[in-house]
């Protein structure tokens, strides 16, 4: 359950990493289309974001869970007890490229962090300060954890795919956005609850 | 239909400055996700939703204004985030499907 591949995406040996999850579609797909955009969502599969906790060191970590009825029966890996603590709403999605007919899964992410939503003492909402004045608006792709504690990384590839199929959409003259990597290290230090998910939505609302 | 003038028909509360943009549709959800996947540049946001992460998705799919339903009101440091993202916040007293009525009487499709 929470040990497996979340999304089934773990990195694959590094010369393989600008593919992964990525898989031709057939030949007519790219004749291309001049009138719609390049990139588009598809595969949208709406699921869950379940967090566990681990009964002992009560380390957290997260995987995607597509079921109707999100699993929350406590489960032994080895000398670990992992248990549901949180669930919220979210989506798995992929990207179709019409031209090329490329389509790149991002199952191994599991939001986007606004840098604004950040702490205004980490870099991150430092540079996304300076960005905005230029109407660049930053966010950080943040992923799953591996069983190991580890992040699972996302190819700068994948970036550059997810940051075309998102600008492709603005009509917002001079607008910007750009999705990094977690080069900052920011979750080791993130709650859930920063990241654009879709937890119980009174627990979303902020207290002014 | 501009922002401003979608504005003064519904006799909204403005709580960031006014960054009239064109309106090219109107998009009603209370989730980031949905919001992310579904919602279009340009659609106006109809939701009850005030936390910093609605106007997070909001920003990424480009959305041109939000209105906030049922007396709503973001927090300050929301809408200093809109502000700097030029998104405009309104807010009325009109639940979600008054203002989706309104909506559509104005001529907004």
């Amino acid at each position: 359950m929470g040990a497996e591949d979340p999304g089934g995406c773990f990195p694959t040996p590094s010369g393989e990493r600008g593919k992964e999850g990525r898989q031709e579609e057939g030949s007519d797909s790219m004749q291309g289309d001049s009138t719609r955009p390049r990139y588009e969502l598809t595969d949208i599969e709406p699921g869950y974001v379940i967090i566990e906790r681990e009964m002992y060191s009560h380390a957290a970590r997260s995987y995607f869970s597509a079921e109707p009825v999100p699993p929350k029966e406590p489960y032994r890996e080895g000398s670990k007890v992992w248990s549901f603590w949180e669930m919220a709403q979210s989506f798995r999605f992929s990207v179709r490229d019409h031209l090329t007919g490329a389509k790149v899964a991002f199952n191994e992410m599991l939001g986007l962090l606004y840098y604004a939503c950040a702490s205004k003492d980490s870099d991150l909402y430092r540079i996304g300060e300076l960005a905005a004045e230029s109407k660049i608006s930053i966010y950080v792709a943040i992923t799953y954890e591996a069983p190991d504690g580890s992040r699972l990384e996302m190819p700068i590839e994948k970036l550059v795919v997810l940051n075309q199929a998102f600008n492709e959409r603005l009509t917002t003259k001079d607008k910007k956005i750009l999705i990094l990597p977690d080069t900052f290290g920011l979750y080791k230090e993130l709650s859930y609850g920063q990241i654009m998910l879709d937890f119980g939505l009174t627990a979303m609302e902020e207290k002014s | 239909m501009r922002l401003q003038e979608i504005a003064d028909k519904l006799e909204l509360e403005k709580l960031t400055p006014v960054f009239d943009k064109e309106v090219t549709g109107v998009y009603i959800s209370d989730m980031v996700s949905d919001v992310i996947a579904n919602a279009k540049a340009g659609n106006l946001l109809v939701t009850v939703q005030v936390h910093s992460n609605a106007l997070a998705a909001a920003n990424l799919v480009d959305i041109c204004g939000i209105i906030v339903a049922q007396g709503k009101r973001p927090a300050d440091d929301v809408l200093k985030m809109a502000a700097k993202a030029e998104i405009s916040i309104f807010s009325t007293a009109l639940n979600r499907w008054q203002v989706a009525t309104k909506l559509y009487e104005t001529g907004i499709r």
